[in-house]
C-alpha cells in the first residue's frame, strides 16, 4: 500500500512508464489489489484540482490496461465501471475514463449490467465532435468490445441503444474509426431489429459511398481503399432493408459519376441485389435496365462495359431467382425485363450488320448465364431469329455478321454450362436447336465470306460438351476438309480461312482423333508430292509448305503424331532415294538439278521438328518411342547416303539435311530416361567409334558390308564427317550420369580437340564435336580434371595464342573456347575464369582481339546446347556472378587511354550486355550510359545495332522521372538521327534500331528535357520517311507519330 | 464539335488481317525453309528500293478513329479502302485517297477528311502530292465545301490552329499503327 503511494507520487511528477509497470507488478504479485490502488490513488481521483484529478484517472486506467486479467472480479469491475461512468461526466477526467473503459469492456467478469451502463455513460456524456481521433477510436473501441461481448445487453436497450449508437457515429471521417464503426454497422444491421432506424442507419452509410479515399504516401496505418471499400460493402449488403433506399442512390450515382465512380457503383449493384431481393429488384428494373442499356450500347469504356453486362446479369438472376423455384418446368412464360430486354435485343439483331448488333449479342449471351428459364427463352428467341436470318434470301449479303453473332452465342451457350457437372447427352442447352444451327454453319463454310465466322460457330459447337455426336462431328470434319480443299486451291487468299480451319481440325482432334485421322491426314497426306517440284515450279512448292505447315498444326496429338512420321519417312526414303539401289545411274542422266528435292526433304524433316518441339513443351509422353521408330530409320538415311555418294550429290548428304535431322535426334533423345539413353548411347558409340552400325541404322536402305563407316578417322570423306552433327546431337541430350562408351574419357575428348582444330573442314563439323565436348565437360568436368588443366593450356598455347598459326585458325579455336568455357561457367566451376582470363590478354592482338572480347559476352549467351531440357548442369545466377566478376574489369578497362585496348573493352561490353538479363546490370545503367553511347560509334553494325537494342531495353525500363539517359537526351538523339539516314547508314538493322529508339524516347523521357530536340527530330524523320525500305519507312513513321503526339 | 449524331447505328464491315501469308520462316524466293539454326537473324540487308504502295498508304490510314464511333475504325465502317487508294500513272508522287462517309448527311466528313490528311502529311514523304476527296455520290455537299476545304492547304492548316479540333484530332489518331483484333468476339 505504502509502496503504491510512494510510485502513485513519482508518477505524478515524472509521468514515467517505470512506476506504471512498478504498479502493475506490485498488483500481479499480490502485494497489492486493484482496491488499494483506488485507495492510494483517492486524494488525486477526487481532487479539486483538474490536472491532478485527469492525471489520478490516467494513472488508473493505465495500470488497468496492463494489469492481467485474473487480478480481476466481478466486484472490481463493477466498482470500476461505476466510478468510470461516473468520471464520463467530468471534462477532465472523461478521455482518461475512456481509456480505462476499453480493457474493462473486454473482461469476463464485465457483465450486460455494466455494458448497458457503461453504454449509456457513453451516448449521455462523450460529445464525438469535441474529441480528436484517437480519442473516438476509444469509444468505437469500447462499444465494439460491448457488441462482441454483452451483444444481448445492447439488443435489450432496443431504440435507446441505436439512436445513441447512431447520434455518436454520425459525421466520423477518419479512415481508421470507419473502419471500425463499418464492422460494427454491419453487426447492428444483421442483427439488431433495425427497421425503425433504417434511415439514420441508411444516411450513416451509404454517405461514405462510393470511397473516395486515396491513402497518403507513406501512410503508417496501411489502410487501403479497398479495406475501406471491403467493410463498406459489408454494411450495404447487411440488410434487405437497404434495398428501397438505396437502389435511387445507385442510380444518381450512375447517372452523375465518373467512370471509377460508375464501376463502384456497379460492383455494389452486384453485391447489394441479391441481398435486395426480387421485389426491389423488380421496382427498380426499368430505371436500372435503361441505365445499363446506355453503358452497354454507348459504352465509355471497354471497363465499364463488362461491368454493366455483368450487372445486368445480377439484375436478371436476383428478378428470376425465385420463378426459377417455383416453376420448375418453366414452361410458364417469362415475363418482365428478361422479356422486354431480350425482345428489344432480338429487334436491334434485325440489321445484323450495324454496330449495335454487337452490344446486343452481348446482352443475350449475358443472359445465357443468369438462370435456367430466363436462358432457355433466350435461347428459344434469339437462335430461330438467326437461324431464319441466315436463310433469308433478301438477307444474303448479311450471311457473314450473322454467323458472326451467332458465333458468339453458340459460346455463350457452352459457357453457361457449369463445368463442375458432367452433362448428360442432350443437357446442353443448344441441344434443342442443334439441328439447325449445324446445318446454318456448315451452309455457311461454302458462303464467300463467311468462312471463318462459321468455323468459330463450328468451333463453339463442337468444344459444348454433350451437344454433338460422333457422328456430327465426323461431319464437321467432312465439312471442314471440303474447305481446306478449295482454299488449298485458291493459294495465298484463302490462308486465312484455312488457319482457322486447321485449328478447328485441331480442337476436334483432341478429344476425336479418329475422324481427322481418317479423312483429314490422308488428304493433306496425298496432297503431299512424291517427288519435289523442279525449282522454278514455285507454286506446286508453295503448296506443299503449305500442307507440310497445316500437318504440322494437325499433328501434335499422339495417334496423329504416328501417322504423320510414318507417311513423312516413307517419303522420305522416295525423295532421297529416288530408284532402287542399283540404277543409281539412271538419275544422274535424267536430272542433276536434285537440290529441289534436298530442300524438299528439308521441308519433311523440319516439319517433323515443328511438331516435335510442341509435343516436347507439353510433355507429350510418345515423344519417346520415336527413338525406335524413327531415330533409326535417320541414322539409317544419312549414313547409307553419305556411303554411297562418291563424289555424287545425295540429297541426304545435304549438310542441311543433316542439321534438321540432328535436331530431331536431339528433341527426341532429350525425353528419355537416363536408363535408355544407356542403351542409345552403346549404339551410337558402336556405329561412331567402332564402326558397327548394325543396330544404329536399321532402316530401309541396305548398307554395304563392303563400305566402312567412319567418320573420325582422318582420312573420312567430309560427307561422312558431316554425320558427326547426328552423334553430338545424340550426345548433348544425355543426363549427367550417361557416359559415353569410351575407355578414357579425358582421352577421349582431347583426341576430338585436336580432331576439330585439326581435321575438322567446315563450321558444322567443328560445331558438332565442339557442341560435344562442353557437353561433356559441363556434366562431367569433375573427372576431367586433367584435360580441363593440361590439355586445355596446350590448346591455348598452340591454337589461340600462337601468333603463327591464321587467323581464321585462331579465330575458330577461340569459338572453341568459349564454348568449353561456358560449359565451366554455366555449372559454376571456377576454372571458368581462369579460361576468361585469358581471353582478356588477347584485348591486345590486332587480328583477333574483337574475337577475344566478343567470346566474353557468348560464354554467358543462351544458346541451344546447355539448357535445363538437354540436362546440362546449371547453377542459378551463374550469368549475375560472372557479370559482378567481369563488369568492373570491363568498365575500367573501356576508360584505358590505349584506343585499341578501349575498343577492344567496349566489344566487350557489348557483347556482354547482350547476352545477359538486363536486371543483371541495370543498377549500373548509370555508369555503362557514356561507355555505351561510345559502343555506338564502333565501325561495326552488329555492334551498333545490339548497343542500340540495350538502349531500348533502358529506356523502356525507365520512368519518366528518373531516367539514366536523360542527361544524354541530345547526344543520344543526333547520334540516332544520323544512324536512321540512309546516305549516312547502309545497315537496314541499324537504321531500324536508331528509328525504335528514338520512338520510344518521348515515352521515357520528360517533356522539357526533349523539348529542344523535337523541332530537328521531326524534320530530320521526314527525310526518313523516304527510305528506300518498307520496313525502315514504318518504324519511321511510328517514331515521327510520337515525336508529334509529346506535347507539354 | 457538335453533339448531333449523324448515324447512331453504322454498318460494321469485317477487316482484312495485315499480314497475309505464310508464316515466318518462309522465304519467297528460296528452295528451303529457314531451319532457325542461325543465331542472328538474316535481314535482307540489301538496300533495293521497295516503293510505296496501295497497300502502305493504307496501311497508315485504315486504323484511323471514326469521331463519332470511337471504338471503331474507319476500315471497319468501310469509309476508307486500299481500292479508294489510287496513284497518278504519270507523276508517281501524286495519290488521290477517297473516302465514303457511313451517310450521304454526314457532318463528321470534314472531320474524317482533315485526320486522312493529317495522318499522311505526318507519314508521307514530302514530295507526295495528296488528293483527298469524297467519294463521289456518297455525300450530299461533295462538290463545294468538303473537297475544297481538304485540299486547300491554308483552311487545313487553320483548322489545325483551333485547339479543341486539334484535340479530337489527336484522339483519333491515336489509334493509328494498332490493329483491332480482326472480327474479335
Amino acid at each position: 500500500m505504502e509502496a503504491l503511494e510512494r510510485i502513485i507520487r513519482t508518477w505524478v511528477v515524472s509521468e514515467r512508464e517505470e512506476e506504471v509497470v512498478a504498479a502493475v507488478s506490485e498488483i500481479s504479485s499480490g502485494n497489492a489489489t486493484l482496491l488499494h490502488l483506488v485507495k492510494a490513488l483517492g486524494q488525486y481521483l477526487t481532487s479539486e484540482e483538474d490536472e491532478l484529478r485527469t492525471k489520478g484517472v490516467e494513472f488508473l486506467s493505465q495500470v488497468i490496461t496492463r494489469c492481467p486479467a485474473e487480478k480481476f472480479n466481478r466486484q472490481s469491475v463493477r466498482v470500476l465501471v461505476a466510478f468510470y461512468c461516473g468520471k464520463l461526466e467530468d471534462t477532465e477526467t472523461i478521455i482518461p475514463a475512456l481509456k480505462g473503459l476499453v480493457p474493462l469492456a473486454d473482461l469476463p467478469p464485465f457483465t450486460s449490467t455494466d455494458a448497458v451502463e457503461v453504454m449509456n455513460g457513453l451516448v449521455q456524456h462523450v460529445k464525438m465532435k469535441s474529441l480528436v481521433q484517437s480519442q473516438r477510436f476509444l469509444v468505437y473501441k469500447t462499444i465494439d468490445a460491448l457488441i462482441a461481448h454483452n451483444r444481448d445487453a445492447l439488443k435489450g436497450m432496443g431504440r435507446e441503444f441505436l439512436s445513441g449508437y447512431i447520434s455518436l457515429a454520425e459525421g466520423e471521417k477518419d479512415p481508421r474509426n470507419l473502419l471500425l464503426a463499418f464492422a460494427i454497422d454491419r453487426v447492428i444491421l444483421l442483427e439488431f431489429d433495425v427497421s425503425a432506424h433504417i434511415e439514420d442507419l441508411f444516411n450513416i452509410t451509404f454517405c461514405y459511398f462510393p470511397i473516395t479515399f486515396r491513402p497518403p504516401p507513406d501512410d503508417p496505418y496501411g489502410i487501403t481503399t479497398d479495406d475501406l471499400k471491403n467493410a463498406l460493402s459489408g454494411c450495404l449488403t447487411a440488410t434487405p432493408l437497404f434495398g428501397p433506399l438505396a437502389i435511387p442512390l445507385f442510380l444518381e450515382k450512375l447517372t452523375a459519376g465518373t467512370p471509377v465512380t460508375k464501376r463502384d457503383t456497379l460492383e455494389a449493384l452486384d453485391s447489394c441485389l441479391p441481398v435486395y431481393g426480387p421485389a426491389v429488384a423488380r421496382n427498380h428494373a426499368r430505371k436500372l435496365w435503361n441505365w445499363l442499356k446506355l453503358e452497354i450500347f454507348q459504352p465509355t469504356d471497354s471497363r465499364t462495359e463488362e461491368a454493366a453486362l455483368k450487372t445486368t446479369q445480377v439484375l436478371i438472376q436476383t428478378i428470376y431467382s425465385v420463378v426459377e423455384r417455383e416453376t420448375q418446368t418453366d414452361e410458364a412464360e417469362i415475363q418482365g425485363l428478361a422479356k422486354d430486354a431480350c425482345e428489344e435485343c432480338i429487334q436491334i439483331l434485325r440489321e445484323p450488320e450495324k454496330s449495335q448488333a454487337k452490344p446486343a449479342i452481348k446482352v443475350l449471351c449475358a443472359f445465357m448465364s443468369t438462370t435456367p428459364p430466363v436462358a432457355r427463352f433466350t435461347l428459344a428467341r434469339a437462335t430461330p431469329h438467326l437461324v431464319r436470318l441466315f436463310l433469308d434470301p433478301d438477307e444474303a449479303a448479311n450471311r457473314a455478321p450473322t454467323l458472326r453473332l451467332l458465333a458468339d452465342f453458340v459460346a455463350a451457350a457452352r459457357d453457361s454450362m457449369d463445368p463442375e457437372v458432367l452433362p448428360a447427352e442432350g443437357e446442353a442447352p443448344l441441344a434443342p436447336y442443334k439441328d439447325e444451327v449445324l446445318g446454318v454453319l456448315t451452309a455457311g463454310l461454302q458462303v464467300a465470306g463467311c468462312a471463318e465466322p462459321a468455323l468459330d460457330g463450328l468451333r463453339g459447337l463442337a468444344t459444348t460438351r454433350a451437344l454433338l455426336t460422333d457422328e456430327e462431328l465426323g461431319f464437321v470434319v467432312h465439312c471442314v476438309n471440303e474447305l481446306l480443299q478449295r482454299e488449298g486451291a485458291q493459294g495465298a487468299e484463302g490462308a486465312d480461312a484455312s488457319d482457322a480451319a486447321l485449328s478447328l481440325l485441331t480442337t476436334i482432334a483432341a478429344s476425336a482423333p479418329w475422324h481427322v485421322a481418317q479423312t483429314t491426314l490422308p488428304l493433306l497426306l496425298g496432297a503431299l508430292p512424291d517427288r519435289a517440284p523442279p525449282r522454278g515450279a514455285q507454286a506446286e512448292r508453295l503448296g506443299y509448305w503449305r500442307t507440310l505447315a497445316s500437318l504440322a498444326r494437325l499433328c501434335e496429338q499422339s495417334d496423329l503424331f504416328e501417322t504423320l512420321v510414318v507417311r513423312l519417312s516413307t517419303k522420305l526414303d522416295l525423295v532421297c532415294v529416288p530408284s532402287a539401289p542399283g540404277s543409281g545411274s539412271e538419275g544422274q542422266e535424267t536430272d542433276p538439278d536434285v537440290e529441289p528435292s534436298a530442300a524438299y526433304a528439308h521441308s519433311m524433316l523440319k516439319t517433323i521438328v515443328d511438331v516435335l518441339v510442341v509435343k516436347v513443351d507439353l510433355g507429350h509422353a510418345d515423344v519417346m518411342k520415336y527413338i525406335d521408330r524413327l531415330v533409326p530409320r535417320l541414322f539409317n538415311l544419312f549414313i547409307y547416303s553419305a556411303l554411297m555418294s562418291d563424289g555424287t550429290y545425295m540429297v541426304a548428304t545435304d549438310p542441311r539435311l543433316v542439321s534438321v535431322a540432328a535436331q530431331i535426334i536431339t528433341l527426341i533423345v532429350q525425353t528419355l530416361p537416363a536408363q535408355r539413353q544407356e542403351v542409345f548411347v552403346k549404339t551410337l558409340c558402336a556405329g561412331y567409334l567402332q564402326g558397327d552400325i548394325t543396330q544404329l541404322a536399321d532402316g530401309h536402305q541396305k548398307i554395304p558390308s563392303d563400305k566402312r563407316f567412319s567418320p573420325l578417322d582422318e582420312n573420312a570423306s567430309p560427307l561422312q564427317k558431316n554425320l558427326l552433327a547426328l552423334f553430338s546431337a545424340g550426345v548433348v541430350a544425355l543426363h549427367k550420369e550417361v557416359k559415353l562408351l569410351v575407355h578414357d574419357e579425358t582421352s577421349f575428348l582431347k583426341s576430338l580437340l585436336q580432331w576439330a582444330a585439326k581435321h575438322a573442314d567446315n563450321v558444322l563439323q567443328r560445331d558438332a564435336v565442339t557442341h560435344v565436348l562442353a557437353a561433356v565437360i559441363n556434366k562431367r568436368a569433375g573427372g576431367l580434371s586433367a584435360f580441363l588443366s593440361e590439355t586445355l593450356g596446350e590448346f591455348w598455347t598452340t591454337e589461340v595464342s600462337d601468333l603463327s598459326v591464321s587467323s581464321e585458325k585462331r579465330r575458330q579455336a577461340i569459338t572453341m573456347w568459349a564454348w568449353m568455357t561456358k560449359a565451366l561457367l554455366v555449372r559454376g566451376d571456377p576454372l571458368a575464369m581462369q579460361n576468361i582470363d585469358r581471353l582478356f590478354t588477347l584485348f591486345d592482338d590486332s587480328e583477333i582481339g574483337w574475337d577475344a572480347a566478343r567470346a566474353l559476352g557468348q560464354v554467358v549467351s543462351t544458346d541451344r546446347i546447355l539448357t535445363k531440357k538437354n540436362h546440362a548442369v546449371i547453377k542459378i545466377l551463374y550469368a549475375q556472378r560472372y557479370c559482378s566478376a567481369v563488369l568492373p574489369r570491363i568498365i575500367d578497362g573501356a576508360r584505358s587511354s590505349d584506343p585499341r585496348q578501349q575498343n577492344a573493352y567496349l566489344v566487350a561490353l557489348t557483347s556482354l550486355i547482350k547476352a545477359v538479363p538486363k536486371s543483371v546490370y541495370a543498377h549500373q545503367m548509370s555508369t555503362l550510359m557514356p561507355l555505351l553511347l561510345r559502343g555506338i560509334y564502333l565501325p561495326d553494325d552488329e555492334i551498333r545495332a545490339g548497343v542500340m537494342d540495350t538502349l531500348f531495353a533502358a529506356a523502356e525500363s525507365s520512368s519518366k522521372e528518373n531516367s539514366v539517359l536523360a542527361e544524354h537526351a541530345s547526344s543520344l538523339v543526333s547520334t540516332m538521327l544520323r544512324n536512321s539516314m540512309v546516305n549516312d547508314m547502309p545497315s537496314v538493322r541499324v537504321r531500324i534500331a536508331a528509328l525504335r529508339f528514338l520512338a520510344i524516347l518521348p515515352n521515357t523521357m520528360r517533356y522539357d528535357v526533349l523539348h529542344p530536340q523535337k523541332a530537328t527530330v521531326l524534320r530530320e524523320l521526314a527525310k526518313v520517311l523516304d527510305d528506300p525500305k518498307r520496313a525502315v519507312r514504318k518504324e519511321a513513321v511510328e517514331a515521327r507519330t510520337n515525336w508529334f503526339k509529346f506535347t507539354g | 464539335m457538335s453533339s448531333e449524331v449523324f448515324n447512331p447505328n453504322p454498318t460494321v464491315f469485317a477487316t482484312a488481317r495485315s499480314n497475309r501469308g505464310l508464316p515466318a520462316h518462309y522465304k519467297a524466293n528460296s528452295l528451303w525453309l529457314d531451319d532457325g539454326t542461325h543465331d542472328i537473324e538474316e535481314d535482307d540487308e540489301s538496300n533495293e528500293v521497295e516503293v510505296i504502295d496501295q497497300d502502305e498508304i493504307f496501311e497508315l490510314i485504315r486504323s484511323i478513329s471514326d469521331p463519332e464511333h470511337r471504338s471503331m475504325t474507319l476500315e471497319q465502317l468501310a469509309v476508307v479502302s486500299a481500292p479508294q487508294i489510287t496513284f497518278d500513272d504519270k507523276t508517281p508522287d501524286r495519290l488521290t485517297v477517297e473516302f465514303t462517309p457511313t451517310v450521304p448527311h454526314c457532318g463528321m466528313s470534314t472531320f474524317i477528311g482533315l485526320s486522312i490528311r493529317v495522318r499522311l502529311l505526318r507519314s508521307l514523304p514530302q514530295r507526295y502530292k495528296v488528293d483527298i476527296r469524297v467519294k463521289p455520290g456518297s455525300h450530299q455537299s461533295e462538290h463545294a465545301p468538303v473537297n475544297k476545304q481538304l485540299n486547300d492547304k491554308e483552311r487545313v492548316a487553320a483548322a489545325l490552329e483551333n485547339p479543341a479540333l486539334l484535340e479530337v484530332l489527336e484522339q483519333c489518331l491515336s489509334t493509328v499503327g494498332q490493329h483491332p483484333e480482326p472480327t474479335a468476339a
